[in-house]
């Protein structure tokens, strides 16, 4: 115990480092498939063939293969095959590499519920928007786009919450995330050897975290319940 | 001159020939309904008329213009639909307000948005307001516009649907059976603000299962049958003394109900 | 389709040309030399203030220095580190790389400069029980995926659970999830019994002995140039007195 709290300061120290970039790739992450998967569930709703075609084939693979071969595809084949290590050896190349991965991924997933919340809502919505003379757009951001978030507010949760804990994948290329930091200590850096208490407090981290952006989702899904 | 001519429209859907040739004329101030059984088109024939289904034949004329002919390639434009689309207004079954907004806001959406896209939104929005609010009063529901759909009963529902219509001004404002998926009770309140714009002069296409209401309100009936207009004329003649075998047959049944 | 088989044939022809200079030309252009470790005291670790140190770690640094570029850290995944490698994301592999046959075949390695041996953790309550390989023919092993300890687990018949890495296979020991680890005799000394985290674990039989070497991308020139800077740091005590500092000088290699 007396051991513990001796490396505590120092442990906290080096897990808030590795934190930090598990939320750095979680918030990109958001930032970039929440538009991402619009687009994409667009254009499986495309009624031109060979774009809803092209963009079921390509959920399909993104979906089917494991977010960590995609990882290790991602930052290891401009290298291995093209010749050109785009990402270069850095911790920020494979942060980027791992946010392309990441975002590529969800957007998938985000689109397929995107896709579900846009048919849940009636037609008759649509066509009244049209008898009014509004252009297609305006029906979408004015009166589809809410509708849709309202229905897609719990499985987008769901989703949410399970990234958190997948940002833990980006170790396979490196990525020294929380995880990674709490192993540290288990290999005798910062002068601490065979510590491996620092690896489960990281659970820690994750469930505060998810409690905040539970607490969140909550709040959103409160806010859209003034309608029905 | 007539304000809307229709003349042979068809539609099929898959290889159900829905509409077989629609031909009729409408005055201006005129009260048109449309009677008949269910899956006789009726609402298909409202569809083609506000662009949300285009029909396979037949020309659409509103106030002299050609908005819709087949055979005639410029008036195919999808471009061109959305300011054809607001000669009519359409009132839907099941109301279709939008759960997002109060009354209120639904009813000034649309104008809204097309007079910020037009950049007049600052010099006009007092007096939309005011045209809402007036619209509130004549339709019962003054004290009501700040609810939201679902805090409104069907009835007061399917009465601002009436409104979010109006404010758009159409030529010709259409209902598809504006008071079928109301509780009995509350379709007296529907009907009464539809004889209220008949009243002022309102032209109005109404597809209704109310064989009473379409007779008091009407000047001028159709009955459908399979796609084709099997009898039409002005309301006394056409309930009172049917030529068509099977008009009757469509009266008798509603008279045993 | 044209345009696509096109596309294709451009893609071929990309991956196909090799990289026209050599490797030293490659690291002195971009300045830095790029060293692939994993945390392994006491080869590379990191001090209190979050440097790498370490025996290898400041080897490597004085490496760069002679060659006249900078040198940079990069933790990795001790399973890619040929991916890492080949795919130039690293340069070198330094971190107390044993030089098996495997890796020989997928590297440029340097002459050997350390020697160590695949030694065999168990509880220190249990020590005396196990202190020969006859003894311990009947225990659970934890080794590290791909390393030495796992081609000495196998060549000796033993039953073994094979996991991410050295600390990992302690870890399992250390838990009661695996009766024994095999891993290296250097690590051993620097992370296990009385003053480590691991006070309860010891290290009884040795089962090799091996060494240490550096590991370049396959053809790379940069072999000899480390080989040279090897032989001259020897010849000057240099290394020596590095080793000394992490009291590893007794399995020095002769340059």
């Amino acid at each position: 115990m007396e051991v513990i709290i001796q490396q505590l300061p120092i442990v906290i120290h080096a897990l808030n480092i590795g934190f930090m970039q598990t939320l750095k790739l979680f918030a990109v992450t958001l930032l970039g498939a929440f538009p991402l998967g619009l687009i994409i569930a667009f254009g499986s709703l495309s009624r031109i063939k060979i774009i809803s075609m092209t963009t079921g084939l390509f959920i399909w693979i993104i979906r089917g293969t494991p977010l960590m071969i995609q990882l290790l595809i991602v930052y290891y084949f401009p290298g291995l095959v093209l010749h050109n290590p785009i990402w270069g050896g850095g911790e920020s190349g494979r942060f980027m590499a791992a946010s392309v991965a990441f975002v590529i991924n969800y957007s998938c997933y985000f689109s397929e519920i995107y896709r579900g919340g846009i048919q849940s809502v009636p037609v008759g919505q649509q066509e009244a928007g049209l008898v009014l003379g509004m252009t297609k757009k305006q029906i979408f951001f004015h009166v589809t786009l809410l509708q849709m978030i309202k229905r897609i507010v719990p499985p987008i949760s769901n989703e949410i919450i399970t990234l958190v804990k997948d940002t833990a994948l980006a170790r396979i290329i490196a990525l020294q995330e929380i995880i990674w930091a709490g192993q540290a200590f288990m290999k005798g850096s910062y002068n601490i050897s065979g510590a491996i208490w620092p690896l489960f407090f990281t659970a820690f981290y994750y469930l505060v975290f998810n409690g905040i952006v539970t607490v969140m989702l909550a709040g959103l899904e409160r806010k859209l319940d003034y309608f029905r | 001159m007539s304000i809307l001519e229709v003349r042979n429209i068809r539609k099929t859907f898959g290889n159900i020939e829905v509409l077989k040739g629609i031909t009729f004329t409408l005055e201006k101030g005129g009260v048109l309904s449309v009677i008949g059984s269910s899956g006789s088109g009726k609402t298909t024939l409202l569809r083609c008329l506000n662009f949300l289904e285009r029909p396979d034949d037949g020309v659409i004329t509103v106030k002299g213009e050609v908005l819709f002919d087949r055979n005639d390639p410029k008036t195919l434009h999808e471009s061109q639909i959305r300011r054809k689309r607001l000669h009519f207004g359409l009132v839907f079954q099941s109301f279709n307000l939008f759960p997002q907004y109060t009354a209120l806001q639904n009813v000034m959406l649309a104008p809204e948005l097309f007079m910020k896209e037009n950049h007049t939104w600052n010099a006009e929005k007092a007096r939309l307001a005011d045209e809402a609010e007036e619209l509130f009063v004549q339709i019962g529901l003054a004290d009501r516009m700040n609810n939201y759909p679902h805090q409104l009963s069907g009835g007061q529902q399917q009465r601002v649907a009436i409104a979010r219509a109006l404010i758009m001004h159409p030529d010709i404002l259409c209902f598809d059976e504006p008071t079928s998926a109301l509780d009995p009770e509350l379709t007296g309140e529907v009907l009464k603000v539809i004889g209220k714009l008949s009243e002022q002069n309102t032209t109005m296409i109404i597809v209704t299962h109310e064989m009473e209401f379409a007779r008091d309100v009407a000047n001028q009936v159709i009955f459908m049958d399979g796609g084709v207009i099997c009898e039409q004329g002005e309301p006394h003649e056409l309930f009172g003394n049917p030529k068509e075998e099977r008009t009757k047959q469509f009266l008798m049944r509603y008279n045993q109900k | 389709m044209k345009k696509f088989m096109l596309l294709l044939v451009c893609l071929l022809a990309v991956c196909s040309c090799a990289y026209a200079e050599t490797d030293s030309e490659y690291v002195k252009a971009k300045g830095v030399l790029v060293v692939g470790i994993t945390d392994f005291k006491p080869m590379d670790y990191r001090n209190e203030a979050g440097e790498w140190i370490g025996f290898d770690a400041d080897l490597a640094r004085a490496f760069a220095e002679s060659i006249g570029v900078k040198v940079e850290f990069q933790e990795i995944e001790w399973n890619n580190k040929i991916l890492e490698l080949d795919g130039r994301n690293i340069d070198c592999v330094w971190n107390g790389m044993t030089l098996t046959s495997e890796v020989r075949a997928a590297m440029a390695c340097s002459n050997p400069y350390c020697n160590n041996a695949q030694v065999v953790i168990v509880p220190a309550a249990s020590a005396k029980k196990y202190d020969t390989v006859e003894s311990i023919a009947g225990l659970n092993f934890a080794v590290e995926h791909g390393s030495a300890g796992n081609e000495q687990a196998t060549l000796h018949g033993f039953k073994c659970t094979e996991v991410q890495d050295q600390a990992s296979a302690l870890m399992e020991v250390a838990s009661g999830t695996a009766d024994a680890a095999i891993i290296d005799s250097l690590m051993a000394a620097a992370m296990v019994g009385a003053g480590t985290g691991y006070e309860n674990l010891t290290y009884t039989v040795s089962l090799n002995s091996e060494e240490y070497g550096v590991g370049f991308r396959k053809g790379s020139d940069l072999v000899y140039a480390l080989n040279a800077f090897f032989e001259a740091g020897y010849a000057d005590g240099s290394i020596s007195k590095l080793a000394e500092n992490y009291k590893i000088q007794a399995a020095l290699i002769k340059q």
